[in-house]
């Protein structure tokens, strides 16, 4: 508990860190609808999947540093003997970044999507998933940042993007199902279920990888 | 099985128009193959002899 | 036990002197299998009914594409080994299997959407298998250039091996939810389960040409390897009676 604090407190100290990747959501959704002939129905067509690649890009941009900064100045071999096993360092670390990042980020999202298509229940129901999807993603991206420690995280991100493409072909299903009225629930499901796989095994395979890093 | 499936070797280059396609392919494949073949050969003669200057 | 025979015969040493035996007789073998079958599957079968001559391509699409796949879950064996029992050789093989497996997916890719102009209409369609194949190509390009950013080789082998395996659980899943997500593809000709659903006269150079790319590829393996063993292993003394 004392851990979770002080990883919260380090968050939350550097403002670019969570703050930049909300940023960089809201400006993406912003520019969305600069970019297409500007009428309500045009709009509507291409939100969903845009939405999901501002999630996509922002979970992106919100796991860049996320080691680098520990492995630069040290901190991070001391972690690995700290007490806690760094299995659950790194479960903290993904859950810290979710609660500052993903959460608002997913707010907005729910935001967005009313003031785009004016429809409360739809929206409301983006909030689950963007809730879920958003803590997939940081969870690959962090499994991709701690493959390319300190060789920033373009490379990160090219070696994990493949492996989000599922997610997005599932959200975009599920935005299909809602919006025809068809029963979501096992997308829902579906989600929740690769979730709680990818919780699980990605901070073992982290920790073996930064292990490898550090050796 | 085995009888030639063109009355004549033009027929068989142009295929009905799609020769272009076929052999196309054809040479793509065999360039890459071959590419990659001279490619790791020069790769290794090149350590080898570098290998052998220095010892 | 285990253990101890791996290492005893996995050691670099052993491995280049016996495939240097082995490495010719294959080569010529697959390259004789595979330009006869070429000729026997462009030349010598009759039209196909529905694709018209186009469809000859298959003899040169079909053993990319399977071999594509294949060499991902090798490399992703070959990691397992080396992450597992700490194997050498195993790490070399992971990293000189994967330029080889790119070739593959961009042959595959390439004679793929040269095909798709006659029979589609179009070189490039948002389908399942191909943008699959897309996802493989730049999964091998990944690994790759992630292997290629870190001068120390040893981390650099580990890192890659963790990445092919987590690659390797993933390219189910990716193939699986891309198939879900759209199809338009012609299923796949040959499968090992049901009966083939070609004509024996096609299907017999489509065997051969797949043999034969198979062990072109695997020559490839070998000699991208020999070079993967010749720049990791030149300080150790052998290597100065073999070169």
């Amino acid at each position: 508990m004392k851990y979770f604090g002080l990883e919260l407190l380090k968050l939350r100290k550097k403002t670019r860190s969570w703050l930049g990747p909300i940023l960089v959501f809201w400006l993406i959704m912003i520019a969305y609808p600069l970019t297409i002939e500007f009428s309500p129905e045009n709009l509507e067509i291409g939100f969903f999947s845009v939405l999901w690649i501002a999630i996509l890009l922002s979970m992106m941009f919100a796991t860049e540093d996320i080691f680098t900064e520990d492995y630069n100045d040290g901190s991070l071999e001391q972690t690995l003997i700290n007490d806690i096993p760094f299995v659950y360092q790194v479960v903290l670390k993904v859950m810290i970044h979710w609660l500052l990042i993903g959460i608002p980020i997913s707010l907005l999202s729910f935001i967005f999507s009313l003031g785009t298509n004016g429809n409360l229940s739809l929206s409301l129901l983006i909030l689950p998933f963007a809730m879920m999807s958003s803590y997939i993603f940081l969870n690959l991206f962090v499994l991709g940042n701690a493959l390319s420690l300190n060789k920033g995280s373009v490379l990160g991100a090219i070696i994990t993007l493949p492996m989000a493409l599922p997610v997005l072909i599932v959200l975009g299903k599920s935005i299909t199902a809602i919006q025809l009225e068809i029963n979501y629930s096992g997308f829902i499901f579906l989600l929740l279920g690769s979730l709680s796989i990818i919780i699980v095994t990605v901070p073992i395979v982290v920790s073996y990888i930064i292990k490898a890093h550090l050796e | 099985m085995f009888e030639f499936a063109f009355n004549s070797l033009g027929e068989a280059i142009y295929m009905n128009g799609h020769g272009i396609y076929v052999w196309s392919v054809v040479v793509l494949v065999l360039i890459s193959l071959l590419s990659f073949f001279i490619g790791y050969n020069l790769k290794i003669k090149k350590f080898k002899k570098k290998f052998n200057e220095s010892n | 036990m285990i253990k101890k025979f791996i290492h005893q015969f996995a050691s670099p040493k052993t491995y280049l002197f016996q495939v240097e035996r082995v490495y010719k007789f294959i080569l010529y073998f697959s390259l004789v299998v595979y330009f006869v079958s070429l000729i026997w599957g462009l030349l010598f079968t009759q039209e196909d009914f529905v694709q018209g001559n186009s469809f000859r391509i298959i003899y040169l699409h079909v053993p990319a594409s399977f071999l594509s796949q294949s060499l991902y879950v090798s490399m992703a064996v070959a990691s397992f080994v080396y992450i597992v029992w700490r194997v050498k050789l195993a790490a070399y093989l992971v990293i000189s299997i994967a330029p080889i497996g790119a070739l593959t997916t961009f042959i595959a890719l390439t004679s793929g959407s040269i095909w798709g102009i006659p029979t589609w209409g179009t070189w490039w369609q948002w389908d399942a298998r191909i943008t699959s194949t897309l996802i493989l190509f730049i999964m091998y390009l990944g690994l790759i250039s992630l292997h290629s950013s870190f001068a120390n080789y040893e981390k650099a082998d580990k890192l890659l091996s963790w990445l092919a395996i987590v690659g390797a659980i993933n390219v189910p899943i990716i193939k699986k939810s891309v198939d879900w997500w759209s199809t338009l593809h012609q299923s796949a000709s040959i499968t090992l389960t049901d009966k083939p659903s070609i004509d024996p006269s096609m299907l017999y150079p489509l065997i051969g040409s797949m043999i034969g790319f198979f062990g072109i590829t695997i020559c490839l393996v070998i000699i991208s390897s020999k070079y993967q063993i010749f720049i990791r292993e030149k300080n150790k003394s052998w290597i100065k009676e073999y070169v």
